[in-house]
């Protein structure tokens, strides 16, 4: 009897689950499923959720792949990114590398406003950033994008790698001190190594904060092979958006394939990433 | 310590140094030129040319109707979708904790959201809300519980109706991988103790899930907090404010302000009204986490 309960139980569970789960990537098949009709079928009444057989096509794809913006746009964040990425993971280990390890003059306010511009969301800053943008002449620039994502996601990179070297035992420091390392050898040898894993998963979220980043790269960017690909895609939108749907939503699953890459590759330090933030806070 | 000897101090210095750089440069002169402008009647291209304005920037913004009802959709926003986003993704989360196989095929389906860019969810919910688009015509066609096709996107609730479902759907994710980590830090012997007084399912959240998870509850609840006013993207791709600037929330209406009005001190003075709020809120959540450990 006991055991019956807890049979239903468990199958009560996985079918509440499965059905969130549904509703959870509903959107994103009707989107690919979108994708893989004719652009003329999208306004068709009464819609249908999957193509029919004899009108499923790829032409979307292939529209989408013939033009030669779409690789630029790409490349372009893709570029961005792997910067961003780069940058930050170097700055901010240094950073959380001295936090943990020394006492300096000022050690207690830099962590303190670490802390504190995680608390101010980017985009309250874009009416100083865009004079700071323009006084430095990086508007419409590419790489103009990189010292402004690197800037923006220091604090809580430098925070998590922080929490992550507190926890690597001194003694290693010690016996890096008692060879004769200086402390740039014990940073190269020790911190970056072992902490290893924290950088990894910070600079995942840092390639989606980059790679998907909006109001920014919208307002300092105007040339359309300068564009990276979500202002690309709105501004595709923009000039078809009531005809090619099709097309935009080729755009977008395009787009998200690295991402997925990305994700079912580091799932791991994804979920780490995420448990260290939940239990520090 | 080792690091006294001079070259050890210079070395530490040369390795913060690209960071503070940074740090100074890009965030903390802008909230302090933020502060700045606020004061200032300033607009594109012309800075400190212009006058002085005093206070004249907020109150233009506080008794500006339009800041009001932004105010009132971002705070709606950010009321609704905050605990709707903790709560499902807290159940989802208590349900996969159960399940003894599928737990990562479950985790990647309700993360592919989170890692899904806003440009493209705001499209594809555009598309399935249009007033000819998908959810209408199962509304109304297939299970009948409207009468006709609903223009959601053309009123003021119907957007921000839109703009909150798309806001906790892209959430639960997050929130799911949050709670399951903390839950498997629970000591398994409180489980089995309370089975062993008869304690159901439910005694079992209440008395032993909810008080060993709430830290990381306070946690998720200031990050979903900032990120409720934060939000952008999906109502400038979704509505764009219209009709009438009716669903407009702080950061979309004071985007509209600074670059397509050129307004820059009224935008100054918003954001750091909005700066000001959050910094509130998130001191005050901080506080009540303190007093609460320190009350067990």
């Amino acid at each position: 009897m006991h055991m019956k309960k807890i049979r239903a139980a468990k199958l009560w569970i996985y079918l509440v689950l499965s059905l969130c789960g549904l509703i959870s990537v509903l959107p994103m098949i009707y989107m690919i499923s979108t994708s893989l009709k004719p652009n003329g079928a999208l306004y068709e009444y009464p819609p249908h959720f999957f193509p029919n057989k004899n009108n499923l096509t790829i032409e979307n794809y292939i529209y989408i792949f013939q033009q030669q913006k779409f690789y630029l746009n790409f490349i372009n964040s893709l570029v961005v990114s792997l910067a961003t990425i780069a940058l930050a993971a170097v700055i901010s280990t240094a950073l959380a590398f001295c936090i943990a390890r020394f006492r300096f003059p000022g050690r207690k306010m830099l962590f303190g406003l670490v802390i504190a511009t995680m608390i101010i969301p980017g985009t309250a800053l874009i009416v100083p950033q865009f004079e700071l943008a323009s006084f430095l002449h990086v508007t419409n620039k590419l790489w103009g994008l990189i010292p402004f994502y690197v800037a923006w996601v220091i604090p809580f990179s430098t925070f998590m790698i922080k929490g992550f070297i507190e926890n690597i035992p001194r003694d290693f420091d010690e016996a890096v001190y008692i060879d004769g390392g200086n402390v740039f050898t014990v940073f190269r040898s020790i911190a970056v190594p072992l902490s290893g894993p924290a950088i990894a998963s910070v600079s995942i979220f840092n390639f989606l904060t980059a790679w998907e980043e909006y109001p920014w790269a919208l307002t300092v960017i105007n040339d359309n092979v300068k564009r990276t690909l979500p202002i690309a895609i709105s501004g595709f939108f923009g000039e078809h958006q009531f005809t090619q749907w099709g097309y935009v939503f080729a755009m977008s699953v395009a787009s998200l394939i690295p991402v997925l890459i990305i994700f079912i590759c580091f799932q791991k330090y994804f979920v780490r990433g995420l448990q260290t933030g939940g239990i520090k806070g | 310590m080792e690091a006294k000897s001079f070259k050890n101090r210079l070395q530490i210095f040369l390795l913060l140094l690209p960071g503070i750089f940074m740090f100074a440069v890009f965030t903390i002169y802008p909230i302090g030129k933020l502060l700045f402008m606020s004061f200032f009647q300033s607009g594109y291209g012309v800075s400190l040319k212009d006058a002085f304005a005093g206070f004249q920037n907020y109150k233009m913004v506080l008794s500006d109707q339009t800041f009001r009802v932004s105010f009132d959709n971002t705070l709606l926003y950010t009321l609704v979708t905050v605990p709707a986003q903790m709560a499902i993704g807290l159940l989802v989360a208590v349900l996969i904790n159960e399940l003894p196989c599928f737990q990562v095929g479950f985790r990647v389906i309700y993360y592919l959201p989170v890692i899904t860019s806003w440009v493209i969810v705001s499209l594809v919910f555009k598309y399935i809300f249009n007033t000819e688009g998908m959810l209408n015509y199962f509304l109304s066609q297939v299970i009948h519980v409207t009468g006709g096709n609903i223009a959601w996107l053309d009123s003021r609730w119907g957007g921000l109706t839109v703009a909150m479902i798309l806001g906790t759907w892209k959430g639960v994710g997050w929130n799911m991988v949050v709670f399951l980590a903390a839950l498997q830090n629970v000591p398994k012997a409180l489980y089995e103790s309370a089975a062993i007084d008869g304690c159901g399912p439910v005694h079992k959240f209440f008395y032993i899930t909810l008080p060993s998870i709430k830290s990381t509850t306070l946690f998720a609840l200031v990050m979903l907090t900032i990120g409720g006013f934060n939000v952008f993207t999906s109502i400038k791709m979704i509505t764009d404010g219209k009709p009438m600037h009716q669903t407009e929330t702080v950061l979309t209406w004071m985007y509209y302000k600074a670059f397509n009005e050129g307004q820059f001190g009224y935008a100054a003075a918003l954001s750091f009204i909005v700066a000001v709020v959050l910094v509130f809120l998130a001191v005050l959540q901080f506080k009540a986490m303190k007093n609460r450990d320190e009350g067990e």
